[in-house]
Order: C-alpha cells, then sequence, then structure tokens
C-alpha cells in the first residue's frame, strides 16, 4: 500500500504501528499536527497538556506504568520539558518512550535556531532523525524498541522540511507487542543522589552497546555506495539534496545521530578521497568527526544560519547551483505581505489602545506577538513563553518614574496556563505593582486552533473540564482581576488606566473567542461614509486586511471585514458604521 | 532523474494547500513519486504562503531549486511576481487575475496595489497564461472552486491522466461537492485547451 502523508502523520502512523498507548504534548509549530493525527486512532489515549514539562511526565508515567509513550513538543518546548528529559535519561524507561523534537532551521515560526541534536548529546539520550514521512514513519515505529532495549528514552529530532514534508509513506500492520506491566524498582526509578550515582553508570555502560548498534546497523546508518573520490557524510531532510546534488557520490546517511558511529565514519572515510558533512545548522556530525582525527571539510562550505535547499548544497559540493535564475525582479518595488492579525481578531483592538496609551509592553508568544509589527508597533520586547509577566515585573520594578504605570505584561490565555502563572505568583508575593493582560481567546490559536485547559474541550472536540482565567487569578490572590470585552475600546480604555494607577498588582482579562478557533461566522462587514473622511488614517492604521487605501481614501473589504467595528471606534469622524446601526 | 517542480503561490487562507495535495494525490494515483513541502504555522496569518510539489520516479527532496520551476500556479498577481523568479527559462506562469493589497502597501500615502502590475508580469514571466478562475467559479456559483479550477488549467501540462486527477479529487473532497470540484476541473482544463 502506498499513502500519502505529511512528516508529522507519518510519525502518528509509525507510533500507532508500535502500539503507543499515550500521546501527549504542547502544541508548537512544526510539531502540532503529530499529536492531532494520532487522535484519530482512538484506540490511543491522546491528550494536550499544559505545557512541555507535564506533558512529558505524563508520558514518563505512562512508562513506568509498562506502556509506550509519546511526546512531541518544538525545539524550544524541549528547554522546557529540560528538566524530566535530563533527568529521565538517568532513570530509563519501561515501556519505551519517544520524545519528539521538532527543529526550526531557518525560524519559520519561532524565537531562537537552536539545534537540539546537543540536548539528545547533553542528556546522553538516543536520538534518531528521519529525512522524510516514510523514515518518519518507520523510525517512530522502531524507536520504541530501541527505548526498550537501551533503556532510555529515544530523541525523535525532526525539523520543520521534514515535519511539513507530504510524501509516499508504506504503512504497515501493528506490531504484536503488549505491555510489560509496572516494575517497582526504587534504585533505578527514584533518583537520590545515592541513586544517581550508581545510575550514572548505568548511562555510559548503556550508550556503549548503543553505540555498538549505531557502528553496525546498515539499516540506521546505511553506506550507499558510490565513486571514492567524494565520500559525504549527513543526516536529516540534508540527505535529500545530497542525493539530488550529487547522485555519483559515496554517502554514508546518518539516521542514528546519538551516539554517532565514529569507527563506521573512520571506515568510511578511508575509502574515500575527501570526506565532506553536509548538515542543517550546527556542525554538531562534523565536530566529533574532526575530534575523533578524521579529516573532514562542511561548515566552511554551508552558511552557518537558515535551512539548506538544492542549491546551496549544490555550491557547497560542485561549486554552483545547476539551475540559473533568469528572472530578474531588480528594480521592481515589491511590497513585502508579513503575516498580520487576522479580520476581527479579539487582539487588533487592545493593540491599537496600547500603541494609544504609549503603554511599555512585554509581550509573550501568540498571535499577538504579530501586535509589535507595523502599524500597530506595539510590543516592547518579546522572549519566550510566559516570559513576559516576569519581564513586566523587573521593569516596572526598575524602569524608574517613566515605566510607574505604563507598563503591562501582555500574555495569550494558553501561554498563561503554560507557564505565565508562577510568574504571576512572583509578582503577588513580591508586591509587582505592574499589570498583567491576559487575552482570552480560549484557544492555542497561532498553530492552528487547538484546545487548551481553558477551551472545554479535548483534543477530539469532546467536552472537558474548563478552567476560567480570571477565576484562577483571584484563587491565586489578586485582589484586582477585572474582565473587559476587547471589542470595546472606551471601557478597556478607562480599565486600563484604573488598573495601571492601581498601586499593586492587577489582572485585566480580554475575553472574546479567537475568530478561528471558535469558527465564528463572520458578520456584515461596515461601511466608510466617504463624504465625512478626513483621510486621517486612523482605520488603516488598525493594521486589518479587511480596509485599505484605495485612491486616496479607506475602502472595506466586504469578503474579508467581519464587522468587529475596531475601525469605526478609532475614527474620530464618526464616518464607519455597521449597516443598519448607528455610528461610532 | 526527470523532476516535474510545480510552485504554487498566494495568500494564507486562499486554498494553495489543497491543491498542492490534490496534485500529488493524482501523481499517487498514476503512480509516481511525489514529494511536496507545505507552510504551517506563522506563515499562515495573512503572509505570503508558497508550497512545492515536485513529481517524478524518484524524487529525493521536496524544495524546488531557484530557477528550476516548469511551472508556476499563484492565486494572486504580486505572490505570482514575488515567486516568478523560481521558473525556469522555459516555464510557466498560470496567473489567477486577483489583486490583495498586502498590509504594508496599505500604509503607503499613494496607497492601492503595485501600480502596472500586469504588464510586469508579462515582461518578467518567460510565459504567463491568465486564468480567471474566481470569474469561473462564480460562474458555477461557488468561489471556493478557484483552487480545482487552477488545478484543471495546469493539468493538460502534466503526465497524470483525467482518471488519476478524478481519483485525486474524490479523495481529497467530501462527497458532497466532489461532482462540483469535478466539473470546475474539467472548466479550468478547457479554458486553457480553447485560449491556448
Amino acid at each position: 500500500m502506498r499513502k500519502l502523508m505529511l512528516g508529522n502523520e507519518a510519525v502518528a502512523r509509525g507510533a500507532w504501528e508500535a502500539r503507543v498507548a499515550f500521546g501527549s504534548g504542547y502544541p508548537g509549530t512544526p510539531s502540532t499536527e503529530i499529536l492531532e493525527a494520532l487522535a484519530e486512532h482512538e484506540e490511543v489515549a491522546v491528550q494536550w497538556a499544559p505545557n512541555e514539562k507535564v506533558g512529558y511526565e505524563v508520558a514518563m508515567g505512562v512508562s513506568l506504568s509498562g506502556h509506550r509513550a509519546l511526546v512531541t513538543m518544538k525545539h524550544v518546548g524541549l528547554n522546557v520539558a529540560a528538566d524530566p528529559f535530563f533527568s529521565s535519561s538517568y532513570m530509563g524507561v519501561n515501556g519505551g518512550l519517544v520524545v519528539v523534537s521538532a527543529d526550526d532551521p531557518g525560524m519559520a515560526s519561532s524565537q531562537d535556531e537552536q539545534d537540539n541534536r546537543f540536548l539528545a548529546k547533553a542528556a546522553k539520550v538516543l536520538m534518531v532523525e528521519p529525512c522524510d514521512p516514510e523514515e518518519s514513519r518507520w523510525m517512530a515505529r522502531e524507536a520504541f524498541a530501541l527505548s526498550e532495549q537501551f533503556d532510555s528514552p529515544v530523541l525523535l529530532r525532526m525539523t520543520t522540511r521534514v515535519c511539513h514534508q507530504t510524501g509516499v509513506v508504506k504503512p504497515q500492520e501493528r506490531e504484536a507487542w503488549s505491555s510489560r506491566g509496572y516494575l517497582k524498582d526504587i534504585p533505578k526509578n527514584v533518583l537520590l543522589p545515592s541513586h544517581s550515582k550508581a545510575r550514572r553508570f548505568k548511562v555510559e555502560e548503556r550508550l556503549v552497546r548503543a553505540r555498538g548498534l549505531s557502528e553496525a546497523s546498515d539499516r540506521w546508518n546505511p553506506i550507499l555506495k558510490g565513486s571514492a573520490d567524494i565520500g559525504i557524510v549527513t543526516s536529516g531532510v540534508s540527505f535529500g539534496y545530497v542525493r539530488e546534488a550529487m547522485p555519483e557520490a559515496s554517502i554514508l546517511k546518518l539516521g542514528m545521530t546519538y551516539p554517532l558511529p565514529i569507527e563506521r565514519i573512520r571506515l568510511f572515510a578511508s575509502r574515500v578521497k575527501r570526506l565532506v558533512v553536509i548538515e542543517e545548522l550546527e556542525p554538531y556530525i562534523e565536530a566529533e568527526i574532526r575530534n575523533a582525527g578524521i579529516p573532514a571539510v562542511g561548515r566552511e562550505l554551508l552558511p552557518f544560519t537558515g535551512e539548506l535547499n538544492l542549491p546551496l548544497v549544490e555550491e557547497a559540493l560542485l561549486g554552483a547551483p545547476r539551475h540559473k535564475v533568469t528572472v530578474d525582479l531588480g528594480g521592481v518595488p515589491m511590497p513585502t505581505r508579513p503575516p498580520t492579525l487576522c479580520p476581527g481578531c479579539s487582539h487588533r483592538g487592545m493593540f491599537t489602545l496600547f500603541r494609544d496609551m504609549k503603554l511599555r509592553v512585554m509581550g509573550d508568544i501568540g498571535c499577538y506577538t504579530l501586535g509589535a509589527l507595523k502599524p500597530l508597533a506595539a510590543m516592547d520586547a518579546c522572549m519566550c513563553m510566559g516570559a513576559s509577566v516576569g519581564m513586566a515585573e523587573g521593569l516596572e520594578k526598575f524602569g524608574g518614574p517613566k515605566e510607574k504605570g505604563k507598563t503591562i505584561g501582555v500574555i495569550g490565555d494558553s501561554t498563561f496556563f503554560h507557564s505565565g502563572i508562577p510568574g504571576l505568583i512572583d509578582m503577588i508575593v513580591n508586591r509587582s505593582e505592574a499589570t498583567l493582560v491576559i487575552l482570552d481567546n480560549r484557544w492555542t490559536a497561532m498553530t492552528g486552533g487547538q484546545p487548551h485547559p481553558g477551551t472545554g474541550k479535548d483534543i477530539r472536540g469532546n467536552d472537558a473540564p474548563q478552567l476560567n482565567v480570571a477565576q484562577v487569578c483571584r484563587a491565586l490572590g489578586v485582589q484586582r482581576v477585572r474582565e473587559v470585552d476587547p471589542f470595546d475600546l472606551e471601557a478597556t480604555r478607562v480599565v486600563l488606566e484604573e488598573e495601571l494607577a492601581a498601586p499593586e498588582v492587577s489582572v485585566v482579562v480580554a475575553v472574546a473567542p479567537c475568530i478561528l478557533g471558535a469558527r465564528l461566522k463572520k458578520g456584515e462587514a461596515v461601511q466608510i461614509a466617504i463624504e465625512e473622511c478626513d483621510r486621517c488614517g486612523a482605520c488603516i492604521r488598525v493594521g486589518c486586511m479587511g480596509i485599505h487605501e484605495k485612491d486616496g481614501f479607506p475602502s472595506v473589504d466586504p469578503d474579508l471585514c467581519t464587522g468587529c467595528r475596531v475601525c469605526a471606534q478609532v475614527c474620530e469622524k464618526g464616518a464607519i458604521s455597521l449597516p443598519g446601526v448607528g455610528r461610532a | 532523474m526527470e523532476i516535474t517542480n510545480v510552485l504554487f503561490s498566494g495568500v494564507g487562507g486562499q486554498g494553495i494547500l489543497t491543491s498542492s495535495r490534490v496534485l500529488a494525490l493524482a501523481a499517487v494515483h498514476a503512480g509516481l513519486d511525489v514529494k511536496m513541502s507545505e507552510v504551517h504555522g506563522m506563515a499562515q496569518r495573512g503572509g505570503n504562503v508558497d508550497t512545492h510539489v515536485r513529481i517524478g520516479k524518484e524524487v529525493p527532496s521536496s524544495l524546488i531549486p531557484a530557477g528550476g520551476a516548469h511551472f508556476l500556479v499563484s492565486f494572486e498577481k504580486l505572490e505570482a511576481l514575488r515567486y516568478m523568479a523560481f521558473l525556469r527559462p522555459d516555464g510557466v506562469a498560470y496567473v489567477c487575475p486577483l489583486e490583495i493589497p498586502p498590509l504594508t502597501q496599505n500604509l503607503k500615502k499613494d496607497g492601492g496595489y503595485l501600480k502596472g502590475i500586469d504588464g510586469i508580469l508579462e515582461e518578467k514571466a518567460p510565459h504567463v497564461i491568465w486564468v480567471d478562475a474566481p470569474a469561473m467559479a462564480r460562474e458555477l456559483g461557488d468561489l471556493r472552486m478557484v483552487n480545482v479550477i487552477l488545478l484543471g488549467a495546469l493539468s493538460r501540462s502534466l503526465p497524470m491522466k483525467e482518471e488519476d486527477w478524478e481519483a485525486a479529487i474524490r479523495e481529497r473532497f467530501p462527497a458532497k461537492v466532489q461532482e462540483a470540484c469535478i466539473r470546475a476541473f474539467r472548466m479550468g482544463a478547457d479554458h486553457v485547451a480553447s485560449n491556448h
């Protein structure tokens, strides 16, 4: 059977074939579709976790029970789960535990470009890297057996172009596998220092055994015999580019990249005149090869940042790309088209207010990070999940009188549940006077609308227990918690002014569902009374695809406009209104 | 190793992913290998999007090299121009005559859209075929048919047979719209056959 699958769907298929009992994780591009695809198999328990660390820990519990477990995240998610990741390496597993890290070379949807292959090495955890959807399937499947064989979690390291590559997969039957049952083992599973000291030796023994497999396996680390003039060591998505750029070359394709098969590489190198390493991001493989005293080149031939592609690999191997670019767009004033908040988005009015009130905004990770882009440009900093809260507290305390009453943290609801709550506890107990604005749209929106603890739905769309953001804040001990309607700009402005002036921590929760996540029906478009327009441009500066300038005047696209009225509320002339409704 | 490269471009939300997937499915039905690279996440919020589809006996990698696309299928004029450098010297651009002004354009005082874009497109592209898919879709009474109309227009240049395309459409779309999709697909194919 041949079936077309996305790399992420293929990982889910492989895990299902391996009879995985449980899948967890936190949404994050490019990893999100793995759990969504796994959830289509009713026999697997699949759930979103509030963050990657919790998802990892629940998966570890499932492994302890003797069942197989999968936990998925994007590369920066593994930073959040690094604590259990490193320590579980010492515990090992009972049922197989596979951890997906989906890295994002080129930062298509991420704040950094970290290469998580180094985390596998640092944690001494086995790592495998597929190059396409079919490999994603079988490597995911076999990673569970590897995990049990070597008593270690296994890192399945993906990258954007593997996760979001669609290709032909050959699905197989499910394995005959059943749970081993729970095994009580205190010295193995209770990481007291005295136990850890003993486990430390087990970890090293395991790596020696795993290296033996990596050295000997033609399945994981195949050699494609070719010309003796050049030997290329490569892994992951880069393999496809190498194969296409230089079909005649000898290739050592590494599927298991920790532990690396150094002696296999040495033997391969001895049979070719010149050894080249083609790998995306950091020179991880190349450094290990050079450390082993094997002469190799690679890094100097490739850019240090961004994704690889065929022309770059051709340039590295052949001196120039095969295809010449003949269309010259020089001189064409090509406008950029950056992503924007959707028409009808509940964040637009909030960021319009933040901008017009000249607030100092410590932002966070989500769709609303787009509030940093022109014309809103209403965000001062955004670092990582949950960081808005702590950064707002720190800036407000030390920013001097100019920042007093001006500094806010802005965080989405999913991000608040993910890692904003400890920051808010810090604000409370350390007497912060900053204001935290929580944008409560009930969905993890940027990754495509996944449910979170405030949604009231599970991953399969069934009803689930629902946490209320304002109640959580009150329960923690915040005295001043206000809920506002983000589509009512004036009322929201008044609340923000009052809470910014209050000499204690306050929380403002802006409640309105994500127009995409909640699948809301589009409302009727606004109308503009052109004769009353003074061309001030305020409506254009809310940054909405539904309204643009045409022949010097604002013009509404009725197919896009949802009638949210944010533009109408910033129009001082009152020229914008909903049909049949009085003007703002 | 002959590989046919088809690049789709447009604005997030226009149905580009669906088109690419149907093309890839048609290739699978024709017994060919296919690899496709798509865009998810941040890029989908009204930004420009592109998907790469590569078809052949054996396709090692999923990204089309610049200067290597046989066909560019664009759902929007500005996004046709943006990706034009991907075309080979003998490449063909199928372009939907639709204008979606980007927000950055909105902010300029002179407003509007890139002036004279039709002429620039025809000058820069090796060969342009205009496919007014939105007009044809309106004629059919369903604006969502734009993507299958464009696929129909493209289909005459690809090795897959009509039954491969039909099978792909039936696999991708729910039963109640399949017949309408196939009609729209044929309309796109006939448009190219009768005008070029």
